[in-house]
């Protein structure tokens, strides 16, 4: 038995610690894996006779999928990062200024009239990605499918699911309404907190995205990340997101509840709440397969601080617009 | 390294101010009496217009006099649809097309009634003096 230390890249995220060690720990003659985030060193107890450049290299090998490699001798690491977030912050910003910009300018509040059809809900689906409910669902959407393509390069599974289970649950739920009637009340109250909860997160993951806890600037406690490391391998989790977003607070789909409501018919209800999740589908895809590709560009640091601030101001709006709706502060936007 | 540093903190707080004045509200309280109050048979009826926000946002009533807000929609499928007004204990989703009619009661001089949607980004508010 002998231990070893190992120089460590790539770690950019609190929750690379649990998954290195994980990791390393199911190698046959490797025992106690412990990374040391701050300093970049991971050490081992290992009973393999192999030379430590040969082990740097196999135990390199398991987890350079995740973007993590190990080295003998501290490799000299760029540091261009800490230029990127200058080019990210007005990029974010200069987003998140054409989304305030396009709500104001009243371009989506054009009418509607009639009665609902799956044809005018998709139409309204189509509007409603782009509203002012992009603050919440869609910054959402951005902010996990960032996070899940910064930790795990190039898997779109977590983010089909999520797709699938909003679909799934718009359906059912919206055939549920127009079967039932008017006995699910929708409660305000409950939506609004969903919509905080779901603004925190988003501000918590933009300042992850932005690399604040990179440099322990901030220290969370890892639990916190390795619940959400958790929650991106369950099959469940992504889905149930999924499904979540139908209760989330946002007026188009709201609206679209009570048409689904007074539809009068399982079958209605459903067709009016699935053509209306397939028309916010576009948007919402564009966002989660987009951050996926575009975390295997060249730009990817770039994307992820951009994506970061983005996020982190959707979600103070959302946040801020949540408590005013919940009538805890006073209404500061009216856009 | 520094210069771009500069330049983008120039660029983000250019882009802060631009968007703030373009998000603000600079529509100042017109007159005393707005247009949309109606007074029959000693009842205050204010009309509010919901759609993609309401409109208008600020109306000035008279204190003292039974109350009655009448919300319109017409086509309404945004946010402004899902209205809470508070303080007259109100949460409903509006049918897309029609009239809702909440008693506000009666309203003392000073007070103020609030209706906000469901997602808090569009408002509206009565004030009685």
């Amino acid at each position: 038995m002998k231990t070893l230390t190992f120089h460590v890249s790539g770690t950019h995220c609190a929750s690379c610690k649990i998954f290195i060690e994980d990791t390393l720990n199911e190698q046959i003659g490797i025992n106690r894996t412990n990374v040391d985030l701050k300093r970049e060193i991971v050490s081992i107890d290992t009973t393999l006779d192999e030379s430590q450049h040969k082990l740097a290299e196999i135990l390199t090998e398991k987890i350079k999928h995740n973007g993590y490699s190990l080295s003998v001798e501290k490799k000299t690491r760029e540091r261009k990062d800490n230029g990127v977030i200058w080019q990210a912050l007005p990029i974010g910003l200069a987003f998140l200024a054409l989304f305030f910009i396009i709500q104001k300018s009243g371009v989506l509040n054009f009418g509607l009239g009639g009665t609902v059809t799956p044809v005018t809900s998709f139409i309204i689906g189509l509007v409603a990605s782009v509203s002012s409910c992009l603050a919440v669902v869609g910054g959402l959407v951005l902010s996990l499918s960032a996070t899940v393509s910064q930790d795990k390069i190039s898997d779109v599974k977590p983010m089909m699911l999520f797709h699938g289970g909003r679909l799934i649950s718009f359906a059912v739920l919206g055939g549920v309404l127009g079967a039932i009637g008017s006995a699910i009340g929708i409660s305000f109250t409950l939506t609004a907190i969903l919509g905080i909860i779901a603004s925190v997160v988003m501000i918590v993951l933009g300042l992850n995205l932005v690399g604040l806890f990179e440099k322990n600037l901030i220290a969370l406690p890892s639990g916190f990340f390795s619940f959400f490391r958790k929650v991106e391998h369950k099959t469940i989790a992504p889905f149930l997101v999924g499904v979540g977003t139908f209760f989330l607070p946002c007026g188009f789909t709201q609206a679209m509840q009570v048409a689904a409501l007074s539809s009068g018919s399982f079958l209605s209800g459903l067709l009016i709440m699935t053509a209306f999740a397939l028309g916010t589908l576009p948007m919402l895809a564009l966002l989660s397969f987009g951050s996926a590709s575009f975390a295997q560009s060249k730009h990817s640091p770039l994307f992820f601080k951009s994506a970061g601030v983005l996020v982190i101001g959707l979600g103070a709006f959302a946040l801020l617009a949540g408590l005013a709706g919940l009538g805890i502060i006073d209404p500061l936007f009216n856009i | 390294m520094q210069k771009n540093t500069i330049i983008s903190i120039i660029i983000s707080v250019a882009i802060i101010g631009g968007t703030l004045y373009f998000v603000s509200d600079r529509t100042t309280p017109s007159g005393t009496q707005s247009q949309n109050v109606e007074i029959r048979d000693g009842v205050q009826y204010v009309t509010v217009t919901a759609k993609g926000g309401y409109s208008p946002r600020t109306t000035q009533l008279k204190g003292g006099l039974p109350t009655k807000l009448i919300v319109k929609t017409d086509g309404t499928y945004d946010c402004s649809a899902s209205l809470a007004v508070r303080s007259a204990g109100f949460q409903k989703i509006l049918q897309p097309t029609g009239e809702e009619i909440i008693d506000l009661g009666t309203p003392k001089s000073g007070e103020k009634v609030q209706g906000v949607c469901s997602m808090g980004m569009y408002n509206f508010a009565v004030n009685f003096n």
